[in-house]
């Protein structure tokens, strides 16, 4: 196949977000993995102390410019998600523009990490570089519902708005957008969320096309970290497999993520013992162990076509 | 399975060397595998451009840093039953390699069944490829806590002051290696010359093992290995890598070991070479670009093995 993807993301010694949840999956299916390491922590944010080193915007210039010099930046995906600062941000926006010059046919995966549950978690002055320079160049981009109001400066109270908050974020730049999870009220009621997602393509006589869809994911009694990071690894994986077809993309992405999830809080719950809540070390994600999964994802969700 | 490696090694963003080389391997067979990168650049060891993170570990040159006293913290938790590693090979850094091996201590506090696998990474070809004094820091501070080594035979000369020869040269050297506390010596390449031709190089290897009744046993073997005109970087990571593996799932017995691990690596360096010189084109040398190792692509090989080499019990 010999796809290769430049990931930018997060290191963490110990469990599975940023590069450590997107790398091993998508080599798994047979993607070469180049990742910069914009961190390098112990574990996650999630966990009682973290600690560790941070990448500045000069050092990830100079890394690409190592890049440049050996003639090697010839990619087929960029792959980007967690970041806490603007000029980090904007330098990988330059380095981008870079890599679609060498590579027209580049695809940009963003995860336009911002916040949740009504709440920013990095900086405020990062929005308006992701809407205004982020975005407008991606190609693929998976927000959460805030994220997503964020981004248009459309609230979202309906199926109706989210799809026009789509529409929206689709005439920014990007081809793809799925809204990850919503507050939405799913037809199936309140033990499920509601992920949509909309794909506009260009057939073969010009004709524009756009499918939507959307997806009723049952919730889980727990907080796991680095499923977003996944989430994008995977969408990445399964729309270069089906490029005109997110439905599909979809399912399997989002069932890939029914089976880690699952394993993950069967194991969590056998360490932590009966009746307590287990810890955020307990609760990484059991990726290694998922391997065939992430291979050949069962469909178990299937997404519907609006 | 629930193993746990903590691997200290390089990062490439491009490529496989260090933890690159042998992470994915290792995840691949089902090890959970925790990685510290003590450097990140975007090549190998000629890039003028990298960054080194020894302080991730160290705050300062004797004092472990606040990241790598979290991540203790963390592992502590742990249930003692679960198998824990470490695994170490190529720094230019001397008290970097002192941490490692303070880092080594506090492990086995916490795991005292934790087995380190070290590639004791000196040079190669009758040369040292990093600076001379990490040569007394192997040789007395990291060979006496390390279990299993994979040094080439400049090294095993270097650590032993012994010259090699012959292969009965080889086998006293590593006798002095095994008696400086090591389980599992392996000289991963040598100058020897191979029974079966100067096309093949000798690889030679050596495990004691304590039996039931308290009597120790000595496994020796050697590998007679295909020679291939081309320059590799990070086989040596996937080596020790793979050896950490197979001798976790066949811990008496290096003759299946080392022929699982050398026969996967047989697979990706055929597989490397034949990409290499497909991209190259015919008669003309591939790039180091060309020739990094088809890992991801070897991955059916790297799960299950197909044994294309056997040792020879010695």
């Amino acid at each position: 196949m010999d796809c290769r993807v430049l990931s930018i993301q997060s290191h963490v010694v110990r469990g599975y977000v940023g590069n450590k949840s997107a790398t091993f999956p998508l080599q798994v299916l047979g993607f070469e993995v180049d990742s910069i390491n914009s961190v390098q922590f112990s574990n996650h944010t999630g966990y009682e102390h973290w600690k560790g080193q941070v990448l500045t915007a000069d050092e990830l210039h100079v890394l690409y410019e190592g890049i440049k010099l050996n003639k090697v930046s010839q990619y087929d995906y960029v792959l980007t998600g967690y970041t806490r600062d603007v000029s980090f941000l904007e330098m990988v926006v330059n380095i981008l523009q870079e890599l679609k010059i060498i590579n027209p046919s580049l695809v940009y995966v963003c995860d336009p990490v911002l916040g949740d549950n009504g709440a920013m978690y990095v900086p405020e002055d990062l929005l308006p570089v992701y809407r205004d320079k982020v975005v407008p160049v991606a190609d693929i981009i998976t927000p959460n519902q805030f994220e997503a109001e964020l981004l248009t400066g459309k609230k979202i109270s309906t199926e109706k708005d989210a799809i026009e908050a789509i529409d929206m974020l689709l005439a920014m730049g990007p081809h793809t957008v799925v809204i990850t999870s919503s507050e939405l009220l799913s037809p199936l009621g309140d033990q499920y969320l509601v992920a949509l997602g909309s794909q506009t393509t260009v057939g073969l006589d010009g004709t524009k096309k756009k499918q939507q869809i959307r997806m009723d994911i049952p919730k889980v009694d727990a907080v796991f970290v680095g499923t977003g990071d996944l989430f994008a690894a995977m969408l990445l994986a399964w729309t270069h497999h089906h490029p005109n077809d997110l439905k599909t993309a979809c399912e399997k992405t989002v069932s890939v993520m029914q089976h880690v999830i699952k394993r993950t809080i069967s194991y969590a719950q056998d360490m932590a013992g009966p009746g307590i809540r287990p810890s955020p070390a307990q609760l990484e994600l059991r990726l290694v162990q998922s391997k065939v999964d992430i291979e050949e994802p069962s469909i178990v969700m299937e997404a519907t076509v609006l």
